[in-house]
């Protein structure tokens, strides 16, 4: 009840006291509207997500009596973690409210967008694509809309695709599940190869590349790297085995802010930088150099800040730093995010010499096309669970309308 | 020259114009034997605020360090007629021990550093006066000379207090420029996560820097000890704030990942200026603490990077 009268709590206050008694039965009756049978003095964090979510839904529901005139009342995916016969619940309420209130209303589930709806604005990247009423509204138009334009395949470097090692197994998820995140999800990563988690946010997909680095322990099943079960999962464990990762939060956990070049380059390699502990600073410049003259990463020199680089040219860093590493195993989430076209070309390049070197692959992607453009293996996943495996030899990939329909 | 590369220097033309200003107003204060008196006398707070200066480098803070000072004055003085020199490993130990379990407590038990080292803080507070029984104790002459004489005295004109600074100032700068593990106090301190994301081990890293604070804070209680022969659980209060103003004036900000322990010297050596000008103007030493208060608000507010702290608590 304190949640749902939360900034609100004058309407209770006598003598500058809050009537708990008067505001509990308020919130009972706000409650009642979402038909949730709880005791309004709950603690909301004993109570299930689903019930949270209701329990917000009550509060935006005082709006109701507290504001005279139309409502406008937004909605972020208020359904991802709802039961069926709440979705409904709620669809009801919505129905019942739309007499004085307007709803703007996110999703990434279909059917509901379209039973709820009445006109439907489809968005990529950014922009509106498409307006429909509710009556015109097709499924497959829709998903069409969102998927956009043809791919160019040159740019995603598809010709130089080369079929990966299916002999030596990188990787090996044997039915492992986060709770919360995702569950029961298994594949093999091979040398070679570049394998794509494609879903929606959320979709449990961050996750696990945080399982197979070590930051995320799993709940249930075996991450078997390189044939080693890990034990006791952490990231050390990961480096020591080759395993690399470049975060999707590039400033915050790809690069040091506030460290150069050599010294970002060096951060997870530097005991073969050092004896007894002291720094061989001569050689993390020596390497650094090199890198920069083969990515040809543009700094004036290798004692600039990172932080003062360009987004590509800070990737390139963090790529880099694996590479110079000799790390095998490459986690890649979102790794062309936020950069302009050359520089994406250049992470395309980087990922196709990669893969050519033996190196497996484990993107998430930042469009669909570029999932499908670079990967031999695409697993599409919906609410933290595996749906379907797409094969993407050169020449013969699946369509964006083929992993759209399984994402959502 | 931008205002952005200048930054870096600023304490050292802090440190400039206040010695011009106390110098122009009491022209005695440039008599060199009066200069190095003045900074050897300050040379335990210094060694204070080098240990201090890694806690705050992570971005954590050791409040702990005064009463790990406090206590290692009595240790020593109770225990030095019975091991000699050897005393010196002993206090370093509990400063080491006392720091290592502050850093176990603020990353194993998440409980924020300064709540953490505050607490210990008192821990130790309450071991000095057990040990001392709320007396001021008094070293055997003989056995001072003996074990510490060679810490004071001067060899051709120089103070040895003055060559000790020097040589853990020496050793702090090569351990943070130099060593893996500096490297990786930056990297915590500038950029956690990306440490995390890095396969660094954040935690060892994390409870070493407090270890290393609190060996410092022994050293420092060591010396002052030795200095007054004497140990008392009240000796060197007062020494914390000038420490933290120390660290923090010097350009090491509370958020961690820049400035360093050679900061810190500029810093020392600026609340040494500062306090000899109070004494030189005759501001009353009940006003001193308030004014070192003031300079580090003053201090943390100028210095802090506010793009890093979103909620400050």
């Amino acid at each position: 009840m304190e949640n749902i009268f939360l900034g609100f709590e004058k309407q209770f206050v006598r003598w500058g006291v809050i009537d708990w008694k008067a505001m509990a039965e308020a919130a009972k009756r706000q409650l009642a509207k979402v038909k949730l049978d709880i005791d309004p003095a709950m603690v909301t964090s004993k109570l299930s997500f689903a019930q949270r979510q209701l329990v917000e839904l009550a509060k935006v529901l005082t709006l109701e009596e507290r504001i005279d005139g139309d409502l406008v009342i937004l909605l972020d995916e208020p359904t991802s973690v709802l039961a069926r016969e709440e979705v409904e619940l709620l669809f009801q309420l919505m129905r019942e409210l739309t007499s004085r209130a307007s709803f703007i209303f996110v999703s990434h589930r279909m059917d509901e967008v379209l039973e709820l709806s009445d006109r439907v604005y489809v968005m990529k990247d950014g922009e509106v694509v498409d307006v429909v009423a509710h009556d015109e509204a097709q499924i497959d138009a829709i998903q069409h809309k969102m998927v956009g334009r043809d791919v160019d395949k040159e740019y995603y470097r598809e010709q130089k695709q080369k079929p990966y090692d299916p002999s030596r197994i990188l990787v090996r998820l044997d039915r492992v599940s986060a709770a919360g995140k995702y569950s029961g999800m298994s594949f093999d990563l091979h040398a070679g190869e570049v394998l794509c988690l494609v879903g929606t946010e959320g979709s449990g997909r961050e996750a696990i590349l945080r399982t197979i680095f070590g930051l995320e322990r799993p709940t249930a099943g075996s991450v078997e790297v390189k044939g080693q079960p890990y034990g006791r999962a952490n990231a050390q464990e990961a480096v020591a085995r080759g395993v690399g990762y470049v975060p999707r939060e590039r400033k915050v956990e790809g690069i040091v802010n506030g460290m150069n070049v050599y010294e970002n380059m060096t951060l997870s390699q530097m005991g073969n930088y050092a004896t007894a502990g002291v720094l061989r600073i001569g050689q993390e410049k020596a390497l650094a150099e090199e890198w920069v003259e083969r990515l040809s990463i543009k700094t004036p020199d290798v004692y600039k800040d990172c932080g003062g680089l360009s987004g590509g040219n800070q990737q390139k860093v963090v790529l880099a730093k694996w590479r110079s590493g000799g790390s095998d195993i490459i986690l890649l989430d979102h790794p062309t995010r936020g950069l302009d076209i050359g520089a994406k070309e250049d992470v395309y390049d980087m990922v196709r010499e990669l893969s050519d070197a033996g190196a497996g692959i484990v993107l998430v992607a930042d469009t669909l096309e570029e999932a499908i453009g670079l990967s031999h293996t695409i697993l599409v996943m919906k609410d933290g669970e595996f749906q379907k495996r797409f094969d993407g030899s050169p020449g013969d990939k699946p369509s964006l309308y083929d992993l759209v329909h399984h994402m959502i | 020259m931008s205002l952005e590369k200048l930054k870096p220097w600023f304490p050292w033309f802090t440190l400039l114009v206040l010695i011009v200003l106390v110098g122009l107003v009491n022209p005695a204060f440039f008599n060199p034997a009066g200069m190095v008196s003045l900074v050897a006398d300050i040379v335990p707070l210094f060694i204070m605020a080098l240990g201090m200066t890694f806690a705050i480098y992570i971005g954590g803070i050791d409040l702990s360090m005064q009463q790990v000072a406090n206590l290692v004055t009595v240790m020593a003085t109770v225990y030095l007629a019975q091991f000699g020199i050897f005393v010196a490993v002993i206090c370093v130990a509990a400063g080491f021990g006392i720091g290592a379990l502050s850093g176990w407590i603020t990353t194993r038990q998440f409980v924020p550093s300064f709540v953490a080292t505050l607490a210990m803080g008192f821990i130790a507070l309450s071991g000095a006066r057990f040990l001392s029984g709320e007396r001021a104790l008094s070293m055997n002459t003989a056995a001072r000379e003996a074990s510490f004489g060679w810490m004071f005295g001067n060899t051709a004109g120089v103070p040895h207090e003055l060559v000790i600074a020097g040589v853990l100032l020496a050793l702090a700068w090569f351990l943070q420029t130099r060593t893996t593990f500096g490297r990786a106090l930056k990297a915590v301190g500038s950029g956690e996560l990306a440490a995390v994301a890095s396969g660094l081990k954040v935690d060892r890293i994390k409870i070493l820097a407090f270890a290393l604070s609190g060996t410092f804070a022994a050293i420092a209680g060591l010396m002052f000890s030795v200095k007054l022969s004497g140990g008392d659980a009240n000796l060197a209060n007062g020494f914390l704030i000038l420490a933290i103003v120390a660290v923090l004036v010097g350009g090491t900000p509370l958020t961690g990942g820049v400035g360093g322990v050679m900061n810190t010297l500029v810093g020392t050596l600026i609340v040494v200026v500062i306090r000899s000008a109070m004494v030189y103007l005759e501001v009353d030493a009940t006003m001193q603490q308030m004014i070192f208060g003031i300079i580090l608000i003053a201090a943390i507010a100028m210095t802090i990077d506010r793009s890093k702290m979103r909620i400050v608590k």
